[in-house]
């Protein structure tokens, strides 16, 4: 009997479904089905959060047709989120960006060629850069951009204008924990994998509503909790009783930026009872207060001020709570630490990562199977293309630090450009970006020019009110692939593929690279970035850095990939290995350290006989006798540290006239600032606007109901939106989601851009606020989306 | 028309009634299980994304022993076909 399509994709896809999850399948339409519901599916990585799933594209007459979740991945295992099954689908939205345009005299953006567009940057950057120096223009990139594509802009900042004004979004996301492992570890980057999940016993879930932000990994630990309840241990600290906590043991319920003084308090009560490793006290940990070296029995002396009593009363985490927190993370082991931005968007954000650090290290949870000090990124590639490539402005390619002499002279060699040329200083970091862009004829702001790619930073800076003036004199190139706030500004608009139009490399959280192969063609005139960026390079003299600039995209993408992982071969974060001819064969792809085409890829650092780097001595000397030795020690003795940090709480806590903490977050649906999940009507529909939570005693005392709309100010501004009122925050703190683009609803009118005095990475997630009840409900369910280029900015500037 | 193939997971010795129950979705169809009978793997057809949604929160509400409808893949090209024919240049 002749089967008819639809057939033969039910069969197809059920087939598939069962052999996921080695279910038997008896039709062998699998083998048949597939040849003919698709052309051809296409190995790649899903872009819409750093947990780096593995998916499949189904391909069919140029164009998407459907998605299947890899199986071998070893990131998901075949499942995947909704945002993973439907965030793409915003590719075909009648919105997407198709040719360049250029804003002309009656403030309008006009259809221009590529050559009349690139002319007209490459010209005006080379004309700033000669009239107000190097540093006059500045690169601002992102974490969701590819690899080979921030390495090349990246290497044209560095390498061909010598400047280092070269920064990106993973500052607002990641730069705390970077700073985190770099201060411990000497070096960037966990040293488990999420392998390690399946073998641990006890997780402590920090700062993370996992639940909604990373579903998959969420699924990994959730499916251990549900098949083994009395074995498997989940503590939460959260400030919030997320979807997350709901699977918790020990709910740590600490007010925002008081969590250090909790992370103390366990450290305290893991000592007292005598829970620590000796081993790694007394070999591996070394005990600092960032300016002294100071002996164990110190750090216990330190310790005594965060009695349970005290710490209770500063933060509101009940007593049994800490004790038995401490008592899970340190005798129920193997224990994983997971945490994204509520430790990170801090201005203690690089402290909270130390702390964490500091329970692994005391109690021996690292460097074993099950154990790992893990910090979860937010983006799909802040951790491969920024972190990894050095495309932030202290850093270089391998997250050396620019102002080490050696690594600037190895980068140079690599670069094949003069000796010395690379500016030893570094640039400004995003804030300082933002704050220093302007117009020409204002001294004030030394920074004249910026290309921005891939981010939508007029809607994602912290007090963003205070960096729009800048964004509006200054001359702005923005590549994307449709309209959004900063759009609205731009000088210059540059139509973006999308991923599955151009390919590359992504690297997610686990240090693992994957390649994503092109699967269409982009709409209209679109382009990769990787072209955009070359083509920029060749017209500003700089084709001899830069020269993946011919016809076909894939060969380019290739060639730039060779030369960043040739830039960073003899480095402990070596990708050398991961050659392109092997990340399309495998379908995991590889974790680097990766130092030859042979190499397995690794799994566990600091380890002899798992991390390749502890018998490279041509790359770290390690003592052969070390099983565990943490190389990067910038003293040389193979030690993590573990620090001191002295208490001390948010920027701005509430107070009598804003007495209200804000917290701000992600929502399962919505991708950072919406405007490619805002794009798919089912994603839009199920979580349309923003909102603030309120928890129910606030409510009554505001005469709140559900629905209200409520103004939410703080010292920097106010927003209008609806209340929901619920248990899930504690009476006192608000929360409000980030997504909604929507003027009214736009959360960073009112965060504060307070930042890390080491990461530089701002305080997200805590300001203090008032509100007041300004109306009854109305229908906000708005959507908003910016259609029309043209669309002005809602405001004046 | 959206068509997945997806796993239904159900509480252990709930497979019969769960057959029984689907059997009265006609956008539901069966095709195979696991050997502990706590997974189902089934196709969703429905108009569109939309409608799949809607679809699995009937699902879920009416059948109470599903414990997680879970996509493995999706196909879509209907919808797909009709975006893009609907693109303005």
């Amino acid at each position: 009997m002749r089967m008819t399509r639809r057939e033969m994709i039910k069969l197809s896809a059920a087939a598939f479904a069962a052999g996921a999850l080695n279910i038997p399948f008896a039709d062998s339409a699998e083998a048949q089905g597939d040849d003919v519901v698709v052309d051809e599916w296409i190995k790649g990585a899903c872009r819409f959060c750093g947990t780096g799933c593995g998916v499949y594209i189904g391909v069919r007459g140029g164009k998407v047709v459907g998605i299947r979740g890899n199986p071998e991945a070893l990131t998901n295992f075949g499942f995947l989120c909704v945002k993973g099954f439907k965030g793409f689908l915003s590719m075909y939205h009648p919105d997407r960006l198709k040719y360049p345009m250029v804003r002309q005299a009656d403030g309008k953006l006009t259809r221009v060629s590529w050559n009349e567009a690139l002319g007209l940057v490459a010209n005006k950057f080379k004309e700033l850069q000669s009239k107000y120096g190097k540093d006059s223009v500045a690169y601002y990139g992102s974490g969701q951009c590819m690899t080979e594509e921030s390495y090349t802009f990246n290497k044209l900042w560095k390498g061909g204008f010598r400047s280092n004004m070269v920064d990106g979004n993973p500052r607002l996301c990641m730069a705390s924990a970077v700073g985190g492992y770099m201060t411990t570890f000497g070096t960037d980057e966990p040293a488990g994998s999420y392998s390690d999940i399946e073998k641990a016993k006890t997780f402590f879930i920090v700062g993370s509503n996992l639940s909604e932000c990373h579903p998959i990994i969420f699924r990994r630990i959730a499916r251990m909790k549900l098949e083994a309840p009395d074995k498997i241990n989940v503590i939460v600290c959260e400030p919030r009783y997320t979807s997350t906590s709901r699977i918790a043991d020990v709910w740590l319920p600490a007010d925002p930026g008081t969590d250090l003084a909790v992370f103390h308090c366990m450290a305290r009560e893991i000592i007292k009872n005598g829970w620590i490793d000796s081993f790694f006290v007394n070999n591996l940990c070394r005990f600092t207060t960032g300016q002294q070296v100071v002996d164990f029995e110190a750090y216990k002396q330190f310790l005594e001020q965060f009695k349970p009593e005290d710490v209770s009363k500063l933060t509101r985490v009940p007593v049994a709570n800490i004790v038995e927190a401490a008592r899970l993370f340190a005798t129920q082991g193997p224990t994983v630490s997971l945490w994204t931005m509520g430790l990170n968007q801090r201005t203690r954000g690089v402290w909270a990562n130390n702390l964490i650090h500091n329970l692994h290290l005391i109690t021996g949870h690292i460097c074993k199977d099950g154990a790992d000090s893990f910090s979860l990124t937010g983006q799909p590639n802040a951790c491969g293309g920024v972190r990894e490539t050095g495309s932030l402005c202290h850093l270089l390619p391998g997250t050396r630090l620019i102002t080490n002499e050696a690594a600037r002279t190895q980068v140079e060699k690599a670069w094949g450009i003069p000796a010395k040329s690379i500016d030893p200083k570094p640039g400004f970091h995003t804030m300082q970006m933002f704050a220093a862009l302007g117009a020409e004829n204002d001294a004030t702001k030394p920074l004249k020019g910026m290309l921005i790619t891939t981010t939508n930073p007029a809607q994602s800076l912290p007090n963003a009110h205070k960096y729009f003036k800048g964004m509006e004199e200054a001359f702005l190139v923005v590549i994307d692939i449709f309209p959004t706030r900063t759009t609205q500004f731009a000088d210059v608009l540059l139509p973006a593929a999308f991923i599955y139009e151009k390919g590359g490399v992504y690297g997610c959280s686990e240090r693992r690279s994957q390649l994503t192969g092109k699967c269409v063609e982009p709409p209209g005139e679109a382009k990769p970035d990787l072209w955009i960026g070359a083509q920029l390079a060749k017209r500003m003299g700089f084709e001899k850095l830069i020269p993946w600039n011919g016809d076909d995209p894939a060969k380019n993408y290739q060639m730039a990939w060779d030369d960043y992982r040739t830039c960073v071969k003899d480095t402990e974060h070596t990708v050398y290995g991961m050659t392109y001819e092997r990340l399309k064969k495998l379908e995991a792809g590889l974790q680097w350290p990766c130092p030859t085409p042979e190499h397995p890829g690794t799994a566990k650092r600091y380890v002899r006989g798992q991390d390749p780097i502890m018998d490279m001595p041509h790359i770290e000397k390690v003592p052969p006798q070390a099983m565990i030795y943490f190389y990067a020690d910038t003293k040389h003795e193979g030690k993590a540290n573990v620090f001191l940090r002295p208490y001390k709480g948010p920027e701005e806590p509430p107070d009598k006239d804003y007495p209200f903490f804000l917290t701000t977050g992600r929502v399962i649906e919505q991708w950072h600032s919406g405007t490619m999940t805002m794009r798919v009507p089912e994603i839009a529909r199920s979580q349309p606007n923003a909102y603030v939570e309120v928890h129910p005693n606030d409510a009554k005392q505001y005469g709140l109901n559900n629905g209200d709309m409520v103004k939410v100010i703080s010292r920097r501004g106010f927003m209008v939106l609806p209340a929901r009122v619920v248990k899930m925050s504690l009476p006192g703190i608000l929360f409000i989601p980030w997504f909604d683009q929507a003027w009214d609803r736009m959360v960073n009118r009112v965060t504060i851009d307070a930042v890390d005095e080491g990461s530089r990475q701002p305080e997200f997630k805590i300001c203090a606020v008032k509100i007041e009840r300004v109306g009854d409900p109305r229908d906000v369910a708005e959507m908003t989306i910016i259609s029309n280029v043209n669309d002005p900015f809602p405001i004046k500037v | 028309m959206v068509i997945t193939g997806s796993v239904l997971f159900i509480e252990p010795g709930s497979e019969k009634p769960v057959l029984e129950a689907l059997a009265r979705f006609p956008e539901v169809t069966f095709q195979a299980r696991s050997h502990s009978g706590s997974q189902l793997v089934v196709n969703l057809e429905a108009e569109d994304h939309h409608a799949l949604d809607l679809l699995c929160a009937r699902l879920a509400e009416s059948i109470p022993q599903i414990v997680d409808i879970t996509h493995l893949q999706v196909h879509f090209e209907d919808e797909i076909d009709g975006q893009t024919n609907s693109n303005r240049p």
